[in-house]
């Protein structure tokens, strides 16, 4: 989208959807603001293997002589932690740009694998309807009456530890909402004569669902879906505090967090505060985007 | 104005009449929470003290872990094989009962014997062949052997009430049904997770005790138990966390009362099966042989971990390096063992002589709310495991999963601890080294399986020697042979911390116990 920005500024703007798309969403400075933070931690979050002055997984680089460091010190052989260290001796500044790569990567592959079966499930409600629709929805229905952490710690404490059950778990709570907003979109859109064209045309049922329907059903999935990210990172670091998402030894930004909360009463801030920061800079900058795409995408809230 | 005065007034009033009763009720904030009220289902540190509270034993340990009279009021052997011990008279149960001789009859047939139990109490009441009642005030004990150790070992074991223990199951101990002993305290509830209630035996033998009501709360995260006690929503907090000692020391409020314990933080490895579920080689793939079987493997293991950085920079200076199964002063510890020192080199040139120059790969399981620090201590020796070869992965879970896995054997190397029961090194040696017999009730706790035949002899002996010096020699013995085998790996002897109120003291205990029998309103 970065790239995008150039062409905007230098030349007379012709009114492609992207080009009008961006020119409505940069109309917002926030938006740019969280925009321009998104890609900082994005950037932070790919090439952390490469910019983190120490590999905080890798138990034979850290040692615990260098616990509880405070930000600026100097370890024993001669490494200085600008954010201080953990109480094993952890580099804060790595375990952060670590664990934001934990956060986002989680977040990230979650949502779309929500987004495809949540997206699939709800479109096929909606143009099957009768007992196809009723199943799928009240499924639905049943799941979104249940608060989104409990069914994270059940599934959790079924599965066990690790990255992969992290992300089944997330998925598991999330899909709902997309199954929900497709199909109220899609309920709308099948009724429109470019369906009914299609089907005169006796175009296939795939076909008709996914080229047809699919595409005219994608904006408010896009608004959702950027709304959720933040959510599942949220979720991904609640649950890590509370200690059922990833193995000790691999803290992520909530683990981080935990961590720390132990050593708060002794004046050890930093163990939470700083992964703290950076998991409210990655939410918070989410949200600032997907707050302008809603407005962008939903031609309701135009004036 | 005068309306919000006189409600002002009104909440004094109601206040000042609050404080008398509220005083009354003692709250203490645990760090771990018992898995049961049934005394015999699980011979656990916070188990074993909630215990104390509804039942008595037949000999009490004091805070230092000597025997005073319980229920009984003399011991003495009457033979080599026959103890006979004198009941105290008008002695009555919760429900009014009077305690008899068949009460002790009946606790000894079902205590070492508890459906599904983690950690029986056979290891100290299967070496009794029979029960003798005399009269209804004097019960004889018969043993195979010499049995000098019986009054330390029934120190251990909590007398209940065969009216209401015939076929009670551990559940209903829990529900406080069948929970009617003998002890100070009669059981009110017990809410799994929450609390447990208990409320003055007037009866008590012992004389009535200075609260009305008491309530335990289970708080197993430190920071929130260290939050309740600072926001005054309890009276007194165990395992207060290392972390915050110097912090509740500072505080006007409170006093902080410190001593070492009897528990030994150690490693247990599974040193006896050919093949071993926790570990691979560097590339992933299950190892053939088992590397814990070999005792220069388990060395190396030893001479790996740092321990005084450990209790330095893990334990914040709270704790004892340890190189054997119980602290220096106690009856059975031997003078030639020493901590071992760290030797990070000699560790790898041992790995490689064990044919392992490359390492491979392990689990450490550990609990996470059981010893004080335990997930951090772990999350160190991973680090230094890991520095020598051995690439250690850390499996972290709440004890009440922890040890049921661990005495299924799902684990090759676990870190756990041990408080000896009965204050001397029989207990450990008993429980966690002697080679695994059921029938015995010797090996309960020995989730690594060890054995070794030598060591078993010696222990044989040394628990059918009636003199002290020589039964000490024996142990001393039996404790040198199994840690130079490296039975276990010995880490760190734990030193307790309970942080108050000043308007309540306590004195620490060897056995950790957090008992509100002890706890006492200060001045």
């Amino acid at each position: 989208m970065t790239a995008i920005a150039e062409p905007v500024a230098a030349r007379p703007p012709a009114e492609t959807p992207l080009r009008r798309f961006w020119s409505e969403f940069a109309a917002n400075r926030l938006a740019l603001f969280g925009l321009a933070g998104f890609v900082a931690v994005a950037t932070i979050a790919l090439a952390a293997p490469w910019i983190s002055p120490q590999n905080p997984y890798d138990l034979a680089k850290i040692d615990i002589l260098d616990g509880r460091l405070a930000p600026g010190a100097v370890g024993m052989d001669g490494v200085r932690f600008w954010l201080g260290t953990d109480d094993q001796g952890r580099d804060m500044l790595s375990a952060i740009f670590y664990g934001l790569r934990i956060s986002l990567g989680v977040g990230a592959s979650s949502t779309v694998l929500a987004v495809t079966i949540g997206g699939v499930l709800g479109l096929l409600a909606a143009y099957a309807g009768g007992r196809v629709e009723t199943l799928i929805m009240r499924v639905v229905d049943i799941q979104l009456s249940f608060p989104a952490i409990l069914i994270a710690l059940v599934l959790l404490a079924v599965l066990g530890q690790g990255l992969g059950k992290i992300v089944v778990a997330l998925v598991a709570v999330q899909w709902a909402y997309y199954a929900r907003t497709i199909r109220g979109t899609a309920l709308v859109e099948r009724r429109k004569e470019y369906i009914e064209a299609a089907e005169c045309l006796a175009l296939s049922r795939n076909r008709i669902l996914f080229r047809h329907l699919l595409p005219n059903c994608l904006p408010p999935l896009i608004v959702v879906a950027t709304v959720q990210v933040a959510h599942a990172i949220a979720l991904e670091a609640t649950l890590s505090f509370l200690g059922l998402g990833l193995p000790i030894t691999e803290p992520s930004l909530g683990l981080l967090i935990a961590n720390g909360y132990e050593y708060m009463l002794s004046g050890k801030y930093w163990i939470s505060f700083f992964p703290g920061l950076a998991l409210l800079a990655a939410i918070v900058s989410i949200n600032l985007m997907a707050d302008q795409l809603r407005d962008v995408l939903n031609p309701r809230l135009k004036a | 104005m005068s309306n919000r005065r006189a409600i002002a007034a009104a909440t004094a009033l109601v206040l000042s009449a609050a404080a008398p009763a509220a005083a009354q009720t003692l709250t203490v904030g645990l760090g771990s929470e018992p898995s049961a009220l049934d005394p015999h289902y699980h011979n656990l540190g916070p188990n074993n003290a909630m215990a104390r509270h509804l039942f008595d034993t037949l000999i009490l340990q004091d805070e230092r872990q000597r025997l005073t009279p319980g229920l009984a009021l003399s011991w003495k052997p009457l033979d080599d094989t026959t103890w006979e011990f004198k009941l105290r008279p008008n002695v009555k149960f919760h429900d009014g009962t009077a305690f008899a001789a068949s009460d002790v009859a009946f606790t000894l047939k079902r205590a070492p014997d508890v459906p599904r139990s983690p950690a029986s109490f056979g290891i100290y009441i299967k070496p009794i062949t029979g029960v003798e009642i005399v009269d209804p005030l004097t019960i004889r004990f018969k043993t195979a052997a010499p049995y000098p150790l019986l009054p330390n070992d029934i120190s251990t074991v909590a007398i209940v009430s065969q009216k209401h223990g015939e076929n009670a199951t551990t559940e209903d101990y829990n529900s406080c049904k069948a929970a009617v002993g003998t002890g100070p305290y009669k059981c009110v509830e017990r809410v799994a997770g929450d609390r447990v209630v208990m409320a003055r035996n007037d009866a008590y033998w012992g004389g009535a005790q200075p609260w009305q009501r008491v309530v335990f709360k289970p708080i197993k995260s430190a920071p929130t138990r260290v939050a309740a006690l600072l926001a005054g929503d309890v009276d007194l907090i165990d395992d207060a966390p290392t972390a915050d000692i110097e912090r509740l020391k500072k505080d006007a409020r409170l006093s902080v009362v410190q001593g070492v314990s009897n528990r030994v933080i150690y490693l247990h490895l599974d040193s006896d099966r050919a093949e071993s579920p926790g570990i691979a080689d560097k590339q992933g793939n299950p190892l053939k042989a088992n590397p814990f079987k070999d005792p220069k493997v388990r060395k190396a293991l030893s001479k790996a971990i740092n321990r005084p950085a450990i209790v330095d920079r893990v334990m914040e200076g709270v704790a004892i390096p340890a190189g054997q199964l119980l602290p220096d002063g106690f009856f059975g510890v031997s003078s030639k063992l020493r901590v071992e020192p760290f030797d990070p080199e000699g560790a790898r040139k041992l790995l490689a002589e064990a044919g392992y120059p490359n390492g491979f790969r392990v689990t450490l399981a550990t609990p996470n709310d059981r010893y004080i620090n335990d997930e951090k201590i772990a999350q160190a020796i991973a680090q230094m495991l890991t520095r020598i070869g051995i690439e250690t992965k850390v499996d972290a879970m709440p004890g009440a999963v922890y040890f049921g896995r661990a005495s299924k054997l799902e684990f090759s190397l676990m870190l756990v601890g041990w408080g000896s029961g009965t204050g001397e090194a029989s207990s450990p040696l008993k429980s966690l080294l002697a080679s695994f017999d059921q029938a015995k009730g010797m090996g309960a706790a020995n989730r690594g399986r060890y054995s070794n035949p030598q060591m078993d002899r010696l222990l044989e002996r040394a628990l059918a020697t009636v003199d002290d010096k020589g039964r000490e020699a024996l142990l001393q013995q039996a404790t040198e042979v199994a840690i130079g085998d490296l039975g276990i790996v010995p880490l760190h002897f734990q030193v307790n911390t309970w942080a108050m109120k000043k308007a309540v003291k306590y004195d620490a205990r060897t056995d950790e116990a957090t008992l509100a029998t002890g706890i006492k309103r200060a001045n």
